[in-house]
């Protein structure tokens, strides 16, 4: 009985999932858990896990463990929640309208709107794509505004 | 039957006997299980069919006497321990046994016999009541009570019958068609109602007595059904081994009763199930898994009465085991279904579309396939340029189209299939055409080459089918230049 998705706190549990997943894209999303709408975002998961189970994998990653830090400075994680993508152990892109194309931020407005996003996402990798366009209209899409520090 | 309906007519008349041949069948059936033989034809015919003693014999014979004592007597000592160690059919007890089985049989068809004579009798009386209780007992019990009674009020039926069966009795007792019986009619009926009731009692005993043997007899059966089943079972089928020879259905169907409706009531009337509905397991499981359990039951008391009958297991363990294993599957058939999980979604293209074929899919891509016009159109000659829509090599390029030489003056368009449904759609257009070909076309053409081109009638016929046909492939062609070296 799985009654929680899995949540990945140390460096060497992010690097074998990620390793690990063969011909599935992995879903980590970077967040933390007193965030309302890393909350809803993790509602939304859930109920699309074992749906998405054939060809995907999802996993959450707490922001505030030290371990991973590396993970976030890498990927230049500053909003929450953000989503980074993962096929085979390469990352990919998602072009959603926006100036970032190498993660999701924020949650999904509904459930399929997830699952639309990591069928793109599975159809582009097996194509052997490294970024795919969203299929989703704008409308659907959070908009965040980017802010740049000391740039 | 109708010989039986005319000795009745004449019994109405004179109330005499003879007509002897009508009870043949009955005499047959009754011969058969009597002892003495009795084959003479006249004998029966002389039989005088007022006799209760002509018709039922049983309980005149040796046999039945003998056996009847012995099984009182071993009622009245109570169970005692018989020794394993004798080969059981040397066991005096068992022998009394076997006896007991096939004398509850004949006691059975006896009852049907003396039940028959019964009613012969009582129907003048009240015909009816032959339809109301089908049981021979309660049939009998039932006449006893009445007796010559015209008016059933007067008469307590309570205990006998189910009340709602008085009641329809009453009801049509008041309006039956039938007259109070003469005395000695009278007497003979209720005695022969006294006589099945004491056949009756005896079968009991006999019954009884077998039960409080079963133990060791069959042990296997009586731990699945229980002894007193065991006993009804074996003595329906006739003994042991003939129980353990009957097929699993018919062990389901001993004892099973004929729908008694009262009116239209279908209330409670168990179909296809006999003795084995009084077993402790089949009153236990819930009624709608009954039908599976009865048919389980029939089939492992089965078992347990070959494993019996050639005694292979003494002690009754397997009987134990098979009765754990018919309670543990009705305890899984209760099993609530696991819970439903959500399907998973399929892998994004993982399945190949299926793609169908047939003349329809044909059809509709004929509409949508490559012309001639347009094949012509793709072509161009080598060295000539083609002519443009624009003129000067602007605009759509009309290849082998219209050129000189081709052999065609025209191409017509032909009847595009996908023009057809678009005509369909907007009729209003074609109002304005007035006829197939314009007042402008004729025969000649205006070709680029210099001069007017002639069609060549003989061409057309020397072509295999249309332009497009390449000749360099060609199957029928020749060697165009072949020169000697």
């Amino acid at each position: 009985m799985n009654y929680l998705l899995t949540t990945l706190t140390k460096k060497q549990e992010v690097d074998s999932m990620i390793r690990d997943t063969i011909d599935k894209v992995l879903v980590l999303c970077f967040g933390r858990a007193s965030d309302s709408i890393f909350l809803q975002l993790d509602e939304i998961l859930y109920k699309s896990v074992r749906e998405v189970s054939k060809f995907a994998t999802v996993a959450l990653v707490d922001i505030d463990s030290d371990d991973v830090q590396v993970y976030v400075k890498y990927f230049d994680i500053t909003l929450i929640p953000s989503t980074v993508f993962f096929f085979n152990a390469h990352h990919m892109k998602m072009d959603c309208g926006s100036a970032d194309h190498t993660k999701w931020v924020g949650t999904f407005l509904r459930k399929q709107d997830f699952l639309d996003v990591v069928e793109a996402i599975y159809r582009g990798a097996m194509k052997g794509k490294l970024i795919v366009t969203c299929p989703l209209p704008p409308d659907r899409i959070p908009k965040f505004h980017l802010l740049y520090e000391d740039v | 039957m109708a010989t039986l309906a005319d000795s009745f007519l004449a019994d109405l008349e004179e109330l005499s006997d003879n007509e002897a041949d009508s009870l043949n069948e009955d005499n047959g059936d009754a011969e058969q299980m009597e002892e003495d033989v009795d084959g003479d034809l006249a004998d029966i015919e002389a039989l005088n069919y007022d006799d209760l003693d002509s018709v039922s014999k049983l309980q005149k014979t040796q046999r039945y006497n003998d056996i009847m004592q012995k099984v009182e007597d071993a009622l009245e000592k109570g169970s005692d321990i018989s020794n394993q160690s004798i080969v059981l059919e040397d066991d005096p007890e068992y022998q009394l046994i076997v006896d007991c089985n096939a004398l509850s049989v004949d006691i059975e068809n006896e009852i049907v016999i003396i039940h028959n004579f019964i009613r012969d009798k009582y129907r003048l009386k009240f015909p009816e009541l032959e339809s109301l209780v089908h049981h021979p007992i309660d049939y009998a019990r039932v006449v006893k009570k009445i007796g010559n009674e015209m008016d059933l009020t007067l008469v307590d039926l309570e205990g006998l019958l189910p009340s709602a069966i008085i009641m329809v009795i009453s009801v049509t007792a008041s309006t039956t068609s039938g007259k109070p019986l003469p005395d000695e009619v009278l007497q003979k009926t209720i005695d022969a109602c006294d006589r099945a009731l004491t056949l009756d009692s005896a079968k009991k005993k006999v019954l009884d007595f077998v039960e409080s043997r079963m133990g060791y007899i069959a042990p296997n059966v009586s731990a699945i059904v229980g002894t007193a089943v065991a006993a009804k079972l074996m003595g329906t089928a006739g003994g042991l081994s003939a129980l353990a020879r009957m097929p699993a259905c018919n062990v389901q169907l001993l004892g099973a009763k004929r729908k008694t409706l009262a009116g239209f009531s279908t209330a409670n009337s168990q179909i296809h199930v006999g003795y084995l509905e009084q077993t402790e397991i089949f009153q236990s499981t819930p009624p709608t898994l009954r039908k599976r359990a009865c048919r389980l039951l029939a089939a492992k008391s089965t078992l347990a009465a070959r494993i019996d009958s050639i005694k292979g297991d003494s002690t009754g363990k397997v009987g134990r085991s098979l009765r754990d294993e018919i309670l543990k599957k009705i305890e899984k058939w209760q099993e609530p279904p696991p819970a439903k999980q959500p399907k998973p979604l399929p892998v994004p293209d993982s399945e190949p579309k299926k793609k169908r074929g047939g003349r329809r899919l044909r059809k509709t891509k004929e509409r949508y396939a490559l012309t001639d016009m347009r094949k012509l159109a793709n072509r161009m000659a080598f060295g000539v340029p083609e002519e443009s829509s624009l003129g000067d090599g602007l605009g759509e390029g009309y290849g082998m189209l219209g050129q000189a030489g081709s052999g065609k003056l025209r191409v017509s368009a032909g009847p595009s299939k996908l023009s057809a449904k678009v005509a369909k759609k907007f009729k209003e257009k074609q109002y304005g055409s007035s006829g197939a070909t314009s007042g402008l076309t004729s025969s000649l053409a205006f070709t680029p080459v210099q001069g007017i081109e002639l069609s060549n009638p003989q061409a057309l016929a020397n072509q295999l089918g249309s332009g497009t046909q390449s000749t360099y492939f060609s199957e029928t062609g020749t060697f165009s230049k072949i020169k000697r070296t």
